[in-house]
């Protein structure tokens, strides 16, 4: 076994390049997760690409309306933003749920989408805001709806040579809420995470942690807090495992979904 | 003055180096049980030194209290066995030689619960009882033919004509998960032979017994083995006894150079956890709750060997009656095999089992009678002068003090609802010995004694009541790491018996002309009938939790925890807090969510992220406690005291709500259970 290659580029262009030549480079920003699984040995990848040294990607700011928050902001920046705690409440709030201030303060937007973790918070609560992640490559940027972005466990529609760059969340009126269930210590991954954002007469509903991509049902965000979260609870088929058997989370879908929705009704 | 392990600059075991050692790493079964047909290491680069079966076939087998574990396994009893094992030049070469060692195993049946592995018929794990280890304190009572490899009596009365006369009766079953130390610093050991001397380096509770140990491993005298107990990142009861140190050493000696071994955190799951138990309690009264009798069976799984379990079997049972006046009882407690992983000695050393228990069983008791939970303790609580089910007389007791205090701090006079309360009775090693000597070295002292530090303050409060007794400045006192060849013997540092015991060692030491003290507590239980002494001195102590149940999930929030612990008199302020604040913040842990998952012998939750042990944030918004000092009283250990009523006031609390759960931890999934059946 050699040493790992440790690839830091000081650009977004040079990362680019880099990403286009090096698909063998496991792309890293905060480490909190790719470190994990290098101890357990779940990755041993011949290359890193790390894009700590990148400047101007940490922005957490408001343009035209909009959130955009630079694909290096660290969830404590999230978390701590006046900005994003006066406009974009929930957003704050799941960012603070996250695992421990050590986590937090290492852990990035653009990180924690693209490990594409079922457990993690952030996700779903960016698919229930309609947020927009901008990716890249040498050829161009495009923007992918959040809910098209995770497509399974630790999977991503992002083309080989693509790096996340930034994600939009749209500002303007409206109410939302992050419900984290944890069945164990404070600092653990959610059991179950309940996003839900009301927005312009329509109902936006995302449960994570329960299976391979964030959880959402269009054409179930219809109805009464209740029988919404019923519905939500018969449409998925949660995994079973440390944090909860799969019944038992088809039951907490059920009340935090509702808990979510009479949160924002309040 | 900052602390050097608050600016990093203190050096553990897994900091020390030789030159020119090499690094090591174990090969471990992946059966629970299985015959190991073949080892082949031709794949493994001459630079490795690979030890197999063959290489210790001279070694003795070994174990503290039962000698039934070789040093490499012929045949792997659990997961996660030592076979063989590999040190290299490099941490790195030494991993990656691991699967370069070839192994065919032909499988064994394997059982994996202690109650089911008692029956007759099971499949055996160890055909033969093997002999008792140097610190078996005790006389083993293995039953031939079954896994039982100790089992323990009390016979105190006549329990059946007690039952006779009872009003009330409850009988209950409970069941306790297995837990791991999650100590920070992982086991690490440097092993070091010159000529027929060996040397070793490790972090160990119990350094005199490893030196015993390894002297039958290695058939020296125990004179030839020189162990230093460096200080320790944590531990909790998992540096104990030998771990990884018999296999550094028998390297060691193969390589003819020194070899050091850190365990990666995962193997920590497969080298020592707390032993998972199922306990029955019934419980007999007279309509007013005078209780008639008691009787306790106990099943503690020890998994593959039986390490110290004998023991936490015998405490499990020797304190499974409480601190309550009981004319008949009667305790059977089992230690037995399984192909789980082995289980040993944990903070509150199977005494959390019995209590969990017990004091479940108290409030479904008085639960039954009308009776207020409190008043039903009060009623029956042990006094001054009693004499307990063991025969000896208890002295300086303050439990009633202790329980009155805590529900005091929860107002439990202004209604009961959402809120537990328990009792424990904790034991100290009994027989044990202390000595330590006092050398002065122009205007300082130096303490030789055994006493080792994990963390809790060992060193500081020695120095302080040195400091005292001398009437010198505490910076005078000089506290070498503990090196069995210059320091006098001590039984171990265990069973919050060092501040204790060490203390009045010292003040014999200190009263010596030659500076030399030395302390024994005589005592020791017959196995079958459990008379005699359990404990010269016993840990007084209460807690009492308020809580919340989500009705709709199923999870409990602590809103309120509370602990009174009798202290006697305090030697070191802060180490008593915050060692009282520690066993509370773990005592949450194993009440609400900590598990050692398996799946068919298998940990499956065998690293920090999936095992999950509490956090700051988990503290309850109000923690609190309170220590009852007396001046010039007997200094009381307080390592361990707060940690067993935890989970029985929580379960306690719980059950006030109408949702009786029987089992550990209190996880959400378990109490909605519990509340479906809930009439």
């Amino acid at each position: 076994m050699h040493e790992p290659e440790w690839l830091a580029p000081a650009s977004l262009e040079e990362a680019l390049a880099l990403k286009a030549e090096r698909t063998d480079a496991t792309v890293v920003a905060g480490g909190t997760f790719v470190g994990i699984l290098v101890n357990q040995h779940l990755l041993a990848p011949t290359a890193f690409l790390s894009l700590g040294g990148i400047r101007g990607l940490r922005f957490v700011a408001e343009h035209e309306g909009e959130l955009r928050l630079g694909a290096l902001a660290t969830h404590r920046a999230v978390e701590l933003s006046p900005l994003v705690r006066e406009k974009w409440p929930a957003l704050a709030r799941a960012f603070s749920l996250v695992a421990s201030p050590r986590v937090r303060n290492r852990a990035t937007v653009g990180g924690v989408l693209g490990d594409a973790d079922y457990a993690s918070d952030p996700p779903s609560m960016f698919v229930a805001l309609g947020a927009r992640v901008v990716v890249q490559s040498r050829h161009g940027a495009r923007e992918i709806p959040a809910e098209e972005l995770i497509v399974g466990y630790y999977e991503t529609s992002l083309a080989p040579d693509e790096l996340i760059v930034e994600v939009i969340v749209p500002g303007g009126p409206h109410r939302a809420a992050y419900r984290k269930f944890r069945t164990r210590s404070h600092e653990d991954r959610p059991s179950v995470g309940v996003a839900a954002c009301a927005r312009d007469g329509g109902l936006r509903v995302v449960v994570g942690a329960v299976a391979g991509r964030p959880q959402y049902f269009p054409e179930l965000c219809t109805g009464e807090p209740a029988s919404i979260a019923q519905a939500y609870a018969e449409a998925i088929d949660p995994i079973g495992d440390i944090s909860g058997s799969s019944e038992y989370r088809r039951r907490v879908i059920a009340v935090e979904v509702r808990r979510a929705l009479e949160e924002i009704a309040a | 003055m900052s602390d050097p392990r608050a600016t990093g600059s203190a050096r553990y075991a897994e900091d020390f180096e030789l030159p020119g050692m090499l690094h090591a790493r174990i090969v471990r079964s992946l059966f629970p049980h299985a015959r190991v047909v073949r080892v082949d290491a031709s794949a493994v680069p001459e630079s490795c030194i690979v030890l197999t079966p063959d290489d210790v076939r001279d070694l003795s087998p070994y174990g503290c209290q039962i000698e039934d574990q070789n040093v490499l396994a012929e045949r792997a009893r659990h997961v996660g066995d030592p076979v063989a094992a590999v040190a290299a030049p490099t941490p790195e070469q030494a991993e990656e030689a691991v699967p370069l060692v070839e192994i065919d195993y032909e499988q064994l049946p394997a059982v994996f619960d202690a109650v089911e592995a008692a029956q007759p018929g099971a499949p055996l794990l160890h055909e033969t009882a093997a002999a008792g280890g140097a610190a078996a304190y005790f006389a083993m009572r293995p039953q031939p033919g079954t896994n039982i490899c100790h089992r323990f009596r009390i016979r105190h009365g006549d329990v059946d004509a007690g039952f006779a006369e009872a009003d009330a009766i409850v009988e209950r079953m409970y069941r306790i998960a297995g837990a791991q130390h999650a100590h920070m610093e992982p086991h690490a050991c440097v092993a070091h032979w010159d000529g027929n001397r060996l040397e070793l380096w490790t972090g160990t509770q119990t350094p005199f017994s490893m030196r015993d140990d390894l002297a039958t491993i290695f058939g020296i005298p125990p004179e030839a083995i020189r162990i230093v107990s460096l200080p320790m990142g944590g531990s909790f009861g998992a540096k104990t006894f030998v771990r990884t140190e018999a296999i550094a050493a028998a390297l060691a000696r193969k390589a003819q150079r020194p070899v050091k071994l850190v365990l990666p955190r995962s193997e920590e799951w497969q080298t020592l956890n707390r032993h998972p138990a199922t306990v029955t309690v019934k419980l007999g009264a007279r309509a007013d709750g005078t209780l008639v009798a008691s009787q306790t069976t106990c099943y503690a799984d020890t998994g593959a060997y039986a390490d110290c379990g004998p023991g936490v079997a015998q405490k499990m049972g020797f304190a499974a009656p409480g601190p309550y006046r009981i004319p008949n009882v009667r305790v059977d407690a089992y230690c037995v095999y399984t192909n789980l992983a082995p289980n040993g000695a944990f903070r509150g050393y199977g005494q959390m089992q019995s209590t969990w228990a017990r004091e479940r069983a108290l409030d479904t008791l008085a639960e039954q009678l009308g009776l207020d939970p409190v008043e039903l303790r009060l009623r029956n609580i042990v006094r001054d002068g009693d004499v307990y089910c063991t025969g000896e007389t208890l002295h300086d007791v303050r439990f009633a003090e202790c329980l009155e205090a805590a529900a005091a701090a929860v107002r439990w006079s202004e209604g009961r609802r959402g809120k537990g309360i328990a009792l424990v009775m904790k034991g100290m090693q009994t027989p044990s010995r202390a000595a330590i000597a006092i050398e002065r070295d122009g205007d300082d002292y130096v303490l030789r004694c055994a006493t080792t530090e994990m963390g809790q303050g060992a060193k500081r409060a020695l120095s302080l009541e040195a400091a005292r007794l001398l009437g010198v400045d505490v910076a005078r006192i000089r506290f070498p790491d503990p090196d069995t060849s210059l320091v006098p013997y001590d039984t171990r540092t265990t069973s919050s018996r060092s501040t204790y015991m060490m203390s009045r060692a010292l003040a014999e030491a200190v009263r010596d002309p030659r500076g030399y003290g030395e302390i024994r507590n005589e005592g020791g239980l017959d196995p079958d009938t459990g008379q005699g002494i359990a404990s010269t001195h016993w840990h007084q102590g209460a807690a009492a939790a308020d809580v919340e149940v989500d009705e709709e999930t199923g999870k409990v929030t602590v809103t309120h925890l509370h602990t009174t612990t009798y202290a006697g008199r305090v030697v070191n302020r802060l180490g008593a807090e915050l060692q009282t604040e520690g066993s509370m913040i773990m005592g949450l842990g194993t009440a609400l969510f900590e598990e050692v998952a398996f799946e068919d012998g298998q940990v499956i939750n065998a690293n920090l992220s999936d095992y999950a042990t509490p956090s700051f944030a988990d503290v309850p918004t109000r923690f609190t406690y309170e220590l009852i000092e007396e001046d010039g009283a007997d200094v009381h250990g307080l390592g361990e005291t707060a940690l067993p009523p935890v989970p029985p006031a929580v379960g306690n609390a719980v059950a006030s709500l109408g949702i009786e759960v029987d089992e550990l931890p209190l996880k959400p999934e378990t109490v909605l259970a519990a509340m479906k059946v809930r009439v």
